[in-house]
């Protein structure tokens, strides 16, 4: 027995007296986070490469003579002729529920002063998305709790719904919401103990923003409670390009874990314009041809190849989903310029915010003409459709109209009654910020507004009249929000419900 | 074509030109500097130096350079640099370098790959770790 163990340790140390092989080369030049190096001959694309000091770098252009690396760290200590070893590895970065409740930079370290992250996988930050066999079609809703969303442009897990608009018309906030909504929902199914609950988990990616916009956020989200359900992958406009342009991978891959163990999973990108504008600065620096805006030849693929990893899988690959809400920032109302119109064509639909509409108090600032949903309809719930389903073609004949009626002052009957309604369910949608609104309580205010429980009431008063409403059955009527909840369906009894539950609110509503 | 690109591919079949059952040869390097300094082409500069940078390059995967800290025999050298040979197929001879940083043990360089076997080394990942 003991020459057994004898063998064993003499193989152990023949091992820890093995030397160790590195392919190493030599920093030819440093410019603008980008180091040109002399040798590597074995690097792979994308590889991790170690300049002195700690420093990690990522291979990203294999030419002939030299390797054009970028430094993800300080690289103000580099100098030329220093030497930089492959390390044999892909970027990669923690992966897993210890990630949840914490804010990570690009490559998955830790921010937030919380201390280590324990994570036991690690994942590629670059991966091919799932093929077109492991995908399944997307049939279940992802509630945004956004009132004009979820009954207008419905969105449905593992769907990706571009988030478009100009500056500050509230792009983030949606994004916000529905992270919001979703650690509400998740808490309401923790408690309901239904073992078929799937709770959503969210990852919120930063690229380029200020630090105190980020921070902003995240107090956020800790303070309604969503943080413990998201992580933060954070790029901040301070750091280098590199990292801006790998956050929305990083954010990925973590997504991609939930994904393929059977979890469902929402990312937000905020935002892809940044992103792109980062890449583009690598690009130059590595003296990459430059085509339209200055963009490089393949930047569309630069967000096809993120925003196709958003999927739903089937049961043989785990069976999750990962649900996509990148955000685009458009000037002066631009969808038609390169980087929007790229991202709209990836995406399966956008909510486009207008700063008109914004400007006028209409908040959320929703175009509903310009908003699309592909294939979140499939996903929504049918409770929602019955009250909905005409809601989308009314406001657009309303805009139509109300823009026709400026021209005029005698108008029928009809056109008047449908200006007066439309007017209405343009208030209805009006909704605070950081406030979801749960799916059975949208449900119940909208079957109010087709149903002419708020015709009576002067259009300046109908938000007001709604909360009212939603506050009164929350207290009252707890039993027929979990029926409308639970049967998804408006049936002839729940219909019967709503309609007592309207005349008991109304007149104590009109008397107030 | 760009001039650096130009350039890069003159250099390219210089050395084609230099290189003898696939070692840079001496007597053929000199007969390529002397036939260009006769007929100077366009960006001679240019095209010396990616020229010398090539045959450096090459010359350096011909080489073991086999730094040491302590003793070193010859004939230790030279059973490295056969066995390098065996490894990447072709002639590699060893050339010698004292390196007392290194504390003990070697570090041997062929071309782009470096064989850290030195207690300087082991030092530098543990202390990588420990951080």
């Amino acid at each position: 027995m003991s020459s057994v163990i004898e063998q064993i340790e003499q193989r152990i140390s023949q091992l820890e007296t093995r030397s160790v092989k590195k392919n190493t080369g030599n920093v030819l030049a440093v410019a603008d986070g980008v180091a040109r190096v002399d040798g590597l001959s074995d690097v792979m694309y994308n590889e991790m490469v170690e300049f002195p000091g700690n420093v990690t770098g990522i291979a990203l252009n294999l030419e002939e003579d030299e390797v054009g690396c970028v430094i993800l760290g300080d690289a103000g200590h580099i100098k030329e002729g220093d030497e930089v070893s492959t390390t044999g590895r892909l970027l990669s970065i923690p992966v897993g529920k210890q990630l949840l409740g914490r804010v990570v930079d690009a490559i998955g370290g830790p921010v937030d002063g919380k201390g280590p992250i324990e994570a036991k996988e690690h994942f590629p930050i670059e991966k091919i998305a799932p093929g077109i066999i492991a995908r399944k079609s997307v049939d279940q809703p992802l509630h945004t709790g956004i009132m004009a969303v979820d009954a207008m442009i419905p969105i449905g897990r593992g769907q990706r719904e571009l988030i478009i608009g100009d500056r500050g018309t509230g792009k983030t906030t949606i994004a916000i919401d529905t992270i919001i909504n979703q650690a509400r929902i998740n808490k309401q199914g923790a408690e309901s103990g239904d073992p078929d609950f799937r709770p959503v988990y969210s990852i919120y990616v930063a690229v380029g923003q200020k630090n105190s916009n980020i921070a902003r956020t995240i107090d956020v989200l800790e303070e309604t409670g969503a943080l413990e359900y998201t992580v933060v992958v954070t790029a901040p406009a301070a750091d280098n390009a590199a990292n801006q342009y790998l956050a929305p991978y990083a954010g990925a891959a973590i997504g991609e874990w939930f994904m393929q163990n059977g979890m469902d999973a929402l990312i937000v990108y905020d935002d892809l314009s940044k992103h792109a504008a980062a890449y583009r600065q690598i690009s130059l620096v590595l003296k990459r041809p430059s085509g339209r805006e200055a963009y490089p030849g393949d930047v569309f693929y630069l967000h096809s190849r993120l925003l196709e990893r958003s999927a739903r899988v089937d049961e043989a690959n785990g069976g999750g989903s990962l649900t996509g809400l990148p955000i685009i920032e458009t000037q002066a109302g631009d969808v038609s310029a390169y980087i929007p119109t790229n991202v709209i064509s990836i995406t399966d639909g956008q909510i486009y915010l207008e700063t008109d509409l914004f400007n006028q108090g209409i908040r959320p600032a929703i175009s509903v003409g310009l908003s699309v949903s592909r294939v979140g309809s499939a996903a929504q719930v049918k409770a929602t459709k019955q009250v909905a389903g005409k809601i989308k073609l009314q406001l657009a004949q309303y805009r139509e109209l109300a823009a026709f009626a400026q021209f005029g002052s005698d108008l029928d009957a009809k056109t008047k009654a449908q200006l007066d309604r439309g007017a209405r369910v343009v208030e209805i949608f009006k909704q605070r910020l950081y406030n979801p609104i749960p799916m059975e309580q949208q449900v119940a205010t909208l079957w109010g507004i087709e149903n002419g429980y708020y015709d009576s009431i002067d259009s300046k008063k109908i938000v007001q009249a709604a909360v009212n409403f939603r506050e009164h059955i929350t207290a009252r009527k707890t039993a027929l929000l979990e029926r409308i909840l639970k049967e998804g369906a408006i049936s002839d009894e729940i219909a019967k419900e709503l309609k007592a539950a309207y005349e008991e609110w109304k007149p104590s509503f009109d008397a107030s | 074509m760009t001039g650096k690109e130009r350039i890069k591919r003159y250099a390219r079949e210089l050395l084609n030109m230099s290189l003898d059952d696939g070692r840079v040869d001496p007597e053929r390097v000199e007969a390529v500097l002397a036939t260009l300094e006769k007929a100077p082409p366009r960006n001679y500069l240019s095209i010396l130096r990616a020229y010398a940078k090539r045959v450096a390059r090459e010359l350096a995967r011909g080489q073991a350079v086999i730094e040491y800290a302590g003793g070193l025999e010859d004939s230790a050298a030279e059973a490295l640099a056969a066995s390098f040979s065996r490894h990447y197929g072709r002639a590699i001879t060893p050339i010698k370098r004292p390196n007392p940083d290194l504390i003990a043990g070697l570090r041997i360089r062929v071309d782009c790959d470096v064989y850290e076997h030195a207690v300087a080394s082991r030092l530098h990942s543990l202390a990588r770790d420990v951080a």
